[in-house]
């Protein structure tokens, strides 16, 4: 049958007149015929200009509009400019007879309160500057992604700033202002849009990977060593990259940009991203997690759960690594892989941390014996200039003895700044706390580092023991003897099987940390584990 | 009053293609500029160009270095530039280069490869000192055989 093809809608509702769809428009639309005159207007357009439209010309409208009937060519777009100084993205559409429609976007509807159209400083454009280029290229040429935004922040400037003073961050801002003109072309625009953003708008940059280039080279041009009054000055930029697309507007495109950027941050700064579909979920959901884990602590919700390391000699018992747990009521379970890197990154991590050492050591002041409590310190906590303090409140309030407490760090703890974390590891030594270098062998693995401070114990990396090749026998015998004669521990970690508890015997390591010797368990389970582990080593000897 | 006279030293990397000629051209092209650029701005100092690295002196009043040194960093012709030394010096060592070039000739390749031998000659692995010493030992010689 016929009427199948027929749209359910259309069958059921007509549509109203165009007329009416056109008065329903929020945005001006007029008709104009081959001399200029207005020949219908919708109801906004009466609204915005006062009725009596029709019968009146575009250039009364308009004073420096002049019509000329080759000006109505397919898409033309300009901006017009009313008396009172409001101006208009005007785009006309020749329909037949000389007719021609024209749709008047108020483009720079805010000019009154735009302010200044340049940045005093630096000479650039203002953000309303550049968002109103921006809507007027869009208008222009934006439906065929011929134009990219490059959003562009600058890494370290705070801290120039802080450090040389306003002065000399604003000459450094000159400069950078000076090197972006010098990158970009005539007809790109160039914006200030905050203390230390700036943003590109790249017009038609039609060859293939040429907003690319641009990214690239801000990148490399930006990073360059700046001289500024006799100051050596060393910043970085990170730059997000995106296209416009069809029916974009300026506010979509900064924020893909801006998206954009945020990626070139956290990949490591100092290079520039694309934006991709997919960025803004991944923020959502990553905002998502640090909003959680923002309340996780006041809301309980992270638990310490401790793993026993053993004496390969004794058999026994000799401590318990804290490692960290968080239950969430949504999520579950979330591995501490995909929330530690977020906790590092929001600086949450120092309180966490804190968190973790205050209870961990308060669990351990019940243990029996000597019975150590490891716990991992990040690299974060180091810098933050309190954990001395933190560790030594810890100890006082538990009422553990310091020699009690180990704490882990990774190598990362030690690739920067690297004086004053020494200063921090000799000062938490000297309070008797052990320090262990964890997981080593999956970074640098730096000898140096090894040289540098006195570890009381290397932890080897669970990659070496769970593999099986000569190789990792190899390491192992290695890293061993490496912890002999440099008077230091070793722990190999990960062991899950009585083969790899042989093996790590054989190549004398001093520790063993394992599914084998002992899963994490909750503070609760501490002691029934120590009784029947007692009587297993009481009944094997 | 006299102006303080600073010198700056640093390397880069090259990144014009040594193909059809257009290495030298460009260098030349540099040079043309930095002689009069460098003689107006009351700059002096020399060029070092060997295995792919340019290393450069420039001596004159701060706000003169800066300006230039600004130029050059903004130049796509090369990149990785370390700045090496930026300090006031009693007196120019190049008082007579407006920008004295060193590299490329045939006496100067051979007088480099003797300094690599003599050296162990890596741009990438002196300090600013030792890059100004070796322009300055370079730039007599160069002064000496041209008288
Ligand atoms: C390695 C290198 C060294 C340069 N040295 C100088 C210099 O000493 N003085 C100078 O004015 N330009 C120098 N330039 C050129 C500048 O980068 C820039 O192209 C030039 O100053 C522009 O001058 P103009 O505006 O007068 O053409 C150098 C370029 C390179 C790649």
């Amino acid at each position: 049958m016929n009427a199948a093809a027929i749209p359910i809608a259309a069958r059921e509702t007509p549509l109203p007149t165009s007329e009416r769809i056109l008065d329903g428009l929020a945005e001006p639309v007029v008709v104009v015929n081959a001399d200029g005159e207005i020949v219908y207007a919708n109801t906004a357009g009466e609204k915005t200009f006062g009725v009596w439209l029709v019968g009146r010309s575009l250039a009364d409208l308009f004073p420096y509009y002049l019509h000329s009937g080759q000006a109505a060519t397919v898409g033309r777009v300009s901006t017009l400019t009313t008396e009172d100084h409001t101006k208009y993205i005007a785009r006309f559409e020749p329909m037949e007879n000389g007719l021609c429609v024209v749709s008047l976007h108020a483009g720079g509807a805010a000019n009154h309160e735009d302010g200044p159209a340049c940045d005093e400083l630096t000479g650039l454009a203002t953000r309303n500057c550049f968002m109103r280029a921006l809507d007027v290229a869009l208008v222009e040429r934006g439906d065929l992604g011929e134009i990219a935004v490059h959003c562009i922040d600058l890494d370290r400037f705070k801290l120039v700033n802080d450090t040389l003073g306003h002065a000399i961050g604003d000459a450094l801002l000159k400069k950078v202002a000076e090197r972006l003109a010098k990158a970009c072309r005539k007809e790109d625009v160039v914006a200030r849009i905050g203390g230390d953003e700036f943003v590109v708008l790249q017009c038609a940059p039609v060859r293939e990977g040429e907003a690319e280039r641009l990214a690239n080279r801000l990148v490399d041009l930006l990073g360059r060593t700046y001289v500024l009054n006799g100051h050596t000055v060393n910043i970085g930029a990170s730059v997000g990259l995106a296209y416009s697309g069809s029916g974009y507007q300026g506010r979509d495109v900064m924020r893909n940009a801006d998206l954009a950027l945020y990626e070139a941050k956290r990949a490591g700064r100092a290079r520039f991203r694309c934006f991709e579909f997919g960025m803004d979920a991944n923020l959502r959901e990553r905002r998502e997690l640090e909003i959680d884990l923002r309340r996780a602590l006041a809301l309980k919700q992270f638990e310490l759960h401790y793993q026993p390391f053993l004496d390969l000699k004794s058999n026994r018992v000799i401590g318990f690594e804290a490692l960290l747990r968080w239950h969430h009521p949504r999520r579950g379970n979330v591995p501490p892989l995909d929330f530690i890197p977020l906790a590092e990154e929001t600086g949450l991590i120092v309180t966490i941390g804190e968190w973790v050492l205050r209870s961990a050591c308060e669990a351990a002041a019940n243990w029996p014996g000597d019975m150590v409590a490891a716990v991992n310190v990040s690299p974060l906590q180091f810098k933050s200039d309190t954990l001395l303090e933190t560790v030594s409140s810890a100890l006082e309030r538990s009422g553990l003895p310091a020699s009690r407490l180990e704490v882990e760090i990774t190598e990362g703890a030690l690739l920067d700044d690297t004086e004053n974390v020494l200063a921090t590891l000799h000062a938490l030594r000297d309070l008797g706390v052990h320090i262990s270098m964890d997981d080593f062998g999956t970074g640098y693995s730096s000898l140096a580092y090894l040289q540098k401070f006195p570890f009381s114990k290397i932890k080897l990396d669970r990659s070496f023991v769970a593999g099986t090749g000569a190789d990792c026998d190899a390491i192992l015998k290695a890293v061993a003897g490496l912890g002999t004669s440099l008077g230091m521990a070793i722990t190999a970690e990960g062991v899950e099987t009585d083969e790899q508890l042989n093996r790590i015997r054989e190549e004398r390591c001093t520790y063993v940390q394992g599914y084998l010797t002992g899963r994490p368990m909750t503070v609760d389970r501490i002691a029934r584990f120590l009784e029947n582990g007692q009587q297993r080593t009481e009944a094997a000897s | 009053m006299s102006t303080v006279i600073y010198r700056l030293v640093y390397y880069s990397r090259n990144h014009i293609p040594d193909q059809n000629g257009e290495l030298d051209a460009e260098i030349k092209q540099i040079l043309e500029r930095s002689r009069v650029n460098n003689d107006k701005d009351g700059i002096t100092g020399a060029l070092l160009f060997n295995a792919g690295c340019f290393a450069q002196v420039l001596e004159g009043p701060l706000d003169a270095v800066e300006r230039t040194f600004e130029r050059i960093q903004q130049d796509e012709r090369h990149g990785d530039v370390s700045l090496l030394a930026l300090e006031p010096i009693a007196e120019r060592a190049f008082g007579s280069w407006a920008m004295g070039f060193l590299g490329r000739s045939e006496t100067n390749a051979h007088r480099f490869a003797e300094v690599g031998t003599k050296s162990g000659f890596d741009v990438a692995r002196l300090s600013g000192d030792e890059i100004h010493s070796v322009l300055k030992r370079l730039a007599i010689e160069e002064e000496a055989a041209a008288a």
